[in-house]
């Protein structure tokens, strides 16, 4: 009986680098995105120029995201990027399911709200949320 | 497709984590392929059978295949071959 412990790949650790990683860049996103939205009304007056590099900032952090989530997914075993693909195609199809209906209910004041783009995100996020807890349970 | 992992595993006295790491992969995928929830890649298998140094067959197999053959073998009998 062969009981020496096998050679390791660091599969492990390697994944939780990159999920590290990911939240970094995720969390700079979300303080870029929020310096941009708020920074014209509360911190420099509407300054156009200042306002263009906020946004230009929020664009660069937003590509260093994707590509952070880019490299995450790669570095995934198998069945973990089958989940993750699962969760991403279900995300798609209910973005549009939802976004399309929202954005004409919205033009023919079907609803009484103004259709912010926000709240497809949110549901967008939540069924990403939903579909990697399923994936990812289901094969426990 | 049915495997022998949990067996060969435990000759060894290898945790799901120790051979998930040997096969660069999470320890989750280790259980869901030993519980027959999840079919590994060719590359997998072949990474799988060479860790144990064993032939693939020896390690997974298709029993599908077996009744496949079974019914190749009554068809010759049956035609006297």
């Amino acid at each position: 009986m062969d009981q020496r412990k096998p050679p390791g790949n660091g599969y492990q650790s390697r994944t939780r680098t990159n999920v590290i990683r990911l939240f970094r860049w995720t969390g700079a996103w979300a303080a870029a995105t929020l310096l941009m939205a708020l920074g014209p009304g509360l911190i420099w007056n509407k300054d156009l120029l200042v306002t263009l590099l906020a946004i230009g900032l929020d664009v660069a952090v937003g590509a260093g995201m994707v590509l952070a989530n880019k490299r995450y997914v790669e570095e995934l075993d198998e069945l973990q990027k089958k989940v993750q693909l699962n969760s991403m195609g279900i995300t798609l199809g209910v973005g549009l399911i939802a976004g399309v209906p929202l954005a004409v209910m919205d033009a023919y004041h079907v609803i009484p709200f103004h259709a912010d783009i926000a709240y497809l995100l949110v549901l967008m996020s939540l069924t990403f949320g939903a579909s990697n807890l399923y994936g990812t349970r289901r094969y426990r | 497709m049915k495997n022998r992992l949990k067996v060969l595993r435990a000759e060894r006295d290898w945790t799901q984590a120790q051979l998930a790491d040997a096969l660069d992969v999470s320890r989750q995928t280790i259980n869901a392929i030993e519980t027959g929830k999840f079919d590994p890649s060719l590359q997998l298998a072949f990474r799988a059978a060479r860790l144990f140094t064993l032939r693939i067959e020896e390690v997974f197999h298709d029993p599908e295949l077996d009744l496949t053959e079974d019914r190749s073998a009554d068809a010759k009998t049956a035609m006297g071959g």
